[in-house]
């Protein structure tokens, strides 16, 4: 098989993060120390090896970034200090560019300030044609959170179907499915526990609990926003009912959960927590905003009434959140990691079945 | 307070000090080698054989040892240990510490006598703790000088060795002896340690008790080991398989030793070759990054080794476990063909640790280090013995890690220098 051979490789790669790869000797500490690293999937020194020789069809058709949980034991083991933990992590930045068939979040990667300019444009416009607009606010929210939906799922859908046919598609050269039910339930089980995320050596609860918080707590808020479930200008909420403890805990996940991740950024605690690119300053600080925001609105109906005017400038703020997390944050950059890891557990099982296939006809 | 008044000190006593003491003695000039253990003779002395030639190193150290204990230039200061070292306008002034060995060392015949009645075992650090020795003990078997020496912190004072002395000379109640030694110039030969045994956390070195540092398997093999062959520690089994890791104590960022140690590769390479002689049905293993068979002669000798059917592969390990019977299972990468991590159970582990200097702090002498340690050379490619102070020189691995070859003529250079140099002032002075 040919390879076709790209020099510039790992000088653009090397955009996405702060590694220094071309340190590395490939002596494999990485790959035999890293808990993850398994026999059919052995990471990091392969892909470092990719990047190294420019190989960037490789790269692109490999899951291996998407099993990697970043606990950081490759890079403070490193004999040559060339991180590849968070070469592991730019590769997954780059992934999402590389996927993406806008070209936005390319764009976005490389020069962060774009879309930190962005989403405060994005807010502040919304949150001025909020408080200028004197009809009936509740009604437009309900029409705006609707249209939420329908443009996260294209996005969704375009992401994971390049995922499939750089993965599965280019290389098998032909399309497969695999509705093995131990494949499914894998991803299911992945998806929802990240049970990855503790198979470090040394167990890091606080980060791998925090991560299920935000999680948790930000599919509720899509949930609960995407299908308009709140409406505090029209109905007066109780402290307890069911929706409130809903919203209890999504919002107090979101902050609780957002908060520990902005503190171990800050501090730099643990080997994941060491760079930040301003990505992911903006995905933590929107998640943290976004909980703060839900709990706001939904304190303040109960305790000022539904016909409150602070209660619409809080909500206002809200949607206007919203809105700039959905245009601009959710559909380029960090977001989509969390449908692609699970799905990259998903292919993982059908690349396994079908490479079996293919032994057997031999 | 004794005053001694010589033309060089050297500190230091491994194979690079006794060479340089020689060469300076030789040359005429009056030499006082210091040394804090009891015996001269440093790690050399303590190694089975050399690379590449497989000689044996006592019976190449030792005409060495015995001809600095003869030589009648050199003042040989043992068991004393220096506390400062101040520089003035005539040379250096050396404050050292002469510590007791508890017995009348003008009358002591080496007779062993005390050492075979004293009731109390210690630690042998000779044998790096492999075996025990006695409280009151000789070193080691080939020591220089022939003297026993007391360990009061462990001795119960039971007195058996002073009713036995045939020339009474236990003396319970010696003092430390304060010297004041007066030199023209100094010679460093401060040598090495090797990197700590736990300063790789994921090899778990001090808890498997079978995973064993390179200067306990060179004792192992010494034909006067502490085992007369070779066994595991743990439970006393022949090893089946052995294992080297290579790059263990050097050439790794993340414990903060990133030079290469430059003899890790052969003294492996060595000790494999002569595990497969002692154990021929042993298979030996080495992990390595990449073998640096720099030297002359060192490449044809990794051949052979590879010749011999020693396995090599190519992989760094990444982590040490041990199974339910002590084993150690080593994790690595395997690399040729498709790659996978991989655990590979070995009865027998060496963790090939490198140099780090033993000495880093000169007391007083305001000598520049580098950032690992090692004392600096004034111009590295011309006059590598020369340091940045005037009449101090520096010879050996506290340098820069080197083998024994390198170190004798490294230590030939320094002493050159130092004559050179009391040579200039002397002729200045008249």
């Amino acid at each position: 098989m040919t390879k076709k051979v790209n020099p510039k490789l790992l000088k653009e790669i090397k955009k996405y993060g702060a590694f220094d790869i071309s340190a590395c000797f490939n002596c494999g500490n990485c790959s035999a120390v890293c808990p993850l690293s398994k026999e059919e999937l052995s990471f990091p020194r392969v892909m470092i090896r990719h990047a190294q020789i420019g190989d960037k069809q490789s790269i692109l058709s490999s899951l291996e970034p998407w099993m990697c949980y970043y606990c950081g034991e490759c890079s403070s083991t490193c004999p040559r200090d060339a991180s590849p933990g968070e070469f592991m992590m730019s590769l997954r930045r780059y992934l999402i560019s590389e996927y993406d068939i806008t070209g936005i979040s390319k764009i976005f990667y490389r020069f962060p300030y774009i879309q930190n300019i962005f989403v405060i444009f994005i807010f502040a416009i919304a949150l001025i044609t909020f408080l200028k607009f004197n009809g009936d606010f509740g009604s437009l929210a309900a029409k705006i959170e609707l249209v939420f939906p329908f443009y996260i799922t294209l996005y969704i859908i375009s992401y994971l179907f390049i995922m499939y046919k750089k993965t599965i598609l280019d290389r098998l050269k032909k399309f497969v499915v695999s509705l093995n039910p131990s494949n499914i339930k894998n991803m299911i089980v992945h998806g929802f526990t990240q049970k990855n995320f503790i198979a470090c050596s040394e167990k890091d609860y606080v980060r791998w609990f925090s991560h299920l918080l935000v999680m948790s707590g930000y599919i509720l808020t899509l949930i609960i926003s995407n299908l308009h479930i709140l409406e505090p200008l029209k109905k007066q909420y109780l402290l307890f009912t069911p929706l409130s403890v809903l919203i209890y805990y999504s919002s107090l996940s979101l902050i609780a959960g957002g908060s520990v991740m902005i503190f171990r950024r800050l501090f730099k605690k643990g080997q994941s927590s060491k760079f930040s690119h301003s990505t992911d300053w903006l995905f933590v600080i929107m998640l943290f905003l976004i909980g703060l925001s839900l709990f706001l609105t939904y304190t303040s109906n109960i305790v000022f009434g539904a016909d409150s005017n602070l209660l619409e400038i809080i909500y206002k703020i809200n949607i206007a959140i919203e809105i700039s997390w959905i245009l601009i944050v959710v559909p380029f950059t960090k977001w989509i990691h969390m449908f692609f890891r699970p799905f990259a557990i998903y292919l993982n099982g059908l690349k396994k079945e079908n490479s079996q296939v293919i032994v057997e006809e031999i | 307070m004794k005053e001694i008044n010589i033309d060089v000190a050297v500190i230091g006593s491994g194979i690079a000090g006794l060479e340089a003491s020689l060469d300076v003695a030789d040359a005429g000039y009056k030499v006082a080698l210091i040394e804090k253990s009891p015996s001269i003779g440093g790690r050399m002395i303590s190694l089975s054989k050399v690379f590449p030639t497989l000689d044996c190193a006592s019976c190449i150290t030792t005409p060495k040892m015995a001809a600095v204990s003869h030589h009648p230039f050199i003042n040989m200061m043992t068991y004393t240990e220096v506390r400062e070292i101040k520089k003035n306008d005539d040379g250096f002034d050396l404050y050292a510490i002469k510590k007791p060995r508890y017995i009348n060392e003008g009358e002591c015949i080496s007779c062993k006598k005390c050492e075979e009645v004293c009731p109390v075992y210690i630690e042998d650090d000779f044998e790096h703790e492999l075996s025990p020795k006695k409280a009151i003990s000789i070193p080691f078997t080939n020591a220089v000088p022939q003297l026993p020496v007391l360990d009061m912190n462990k001795c119960i004072r039971c007195g058996a060795c002073a009713r036995i002395c045939p020339k009474d000379c236990i003396d319970y109640l010696q003092k430390a002896e304060e010297i004041h030694i007066k030199a023209h110039s100094v010679i460093i030969s401060t040598g090495y340690d090797i990197t700590p045994m736990n300063a790789k956390k994921e090899y778990n070195a001090i808890s498997i008790p079978n995973v064993i540092s390179p200067l306990q398997m060179e004792r192992l093999l010494a034909p006067h080991g502490p085992y007369g062959k070779v066994i595991r520690p743990s439970d006393g089994k022949i090893p089946e398989s052995i294992a080297y890791v290579q790059c263990a104590g050097s050439r790794d960022k993340s414990i903060g030793v990133p030079y290469c140690s430059r003899v890790c590769c052969m003294y492996a390479i060595k000790q494999a070759m002569l595990l497969s002689g002692s154990l021929p049905l042993a298979d030996i293993t080495i992990y390595y990054m990449d073998i640096r068979a720099f030297g002359k002669g060192y490449e044809e000798f990794y051949s052979e080794a590879r010749a011999m059917g020693i396995n090599f592969v190519k992989a760094k390990v990444a982590r040490i476990t041990a199974d339910e019977k002590g084993s150690p299972v080593l994790r690595i990468e395997h690399q040729e063909e498709a790659s996978k991590p991989k655990e590979i159970k070995h009865d027998l582990v060496v963790l090939s640790q490198g140099m780090i200097p033993a000495v880093r702090d000169f007391l007083g002498l305001d000598l520049e280090i580098n950032e690992y340690g090692f004392v600096s050379s004034r111009d590295k490619t011309l006059n590598p013995s020369q340091t940045n102070i005037d009449g101090v020189f520096v010879c050996g691995v506290a340098r820069g890690p080197k083998d024994i070859p390198d170190t004798i003529a490294d230590a030939g250079s320094a002493a050159v220098s130092a004559v050179n140099y009391i040579k200039s002032i002397k002729g200045k002075s008249l």
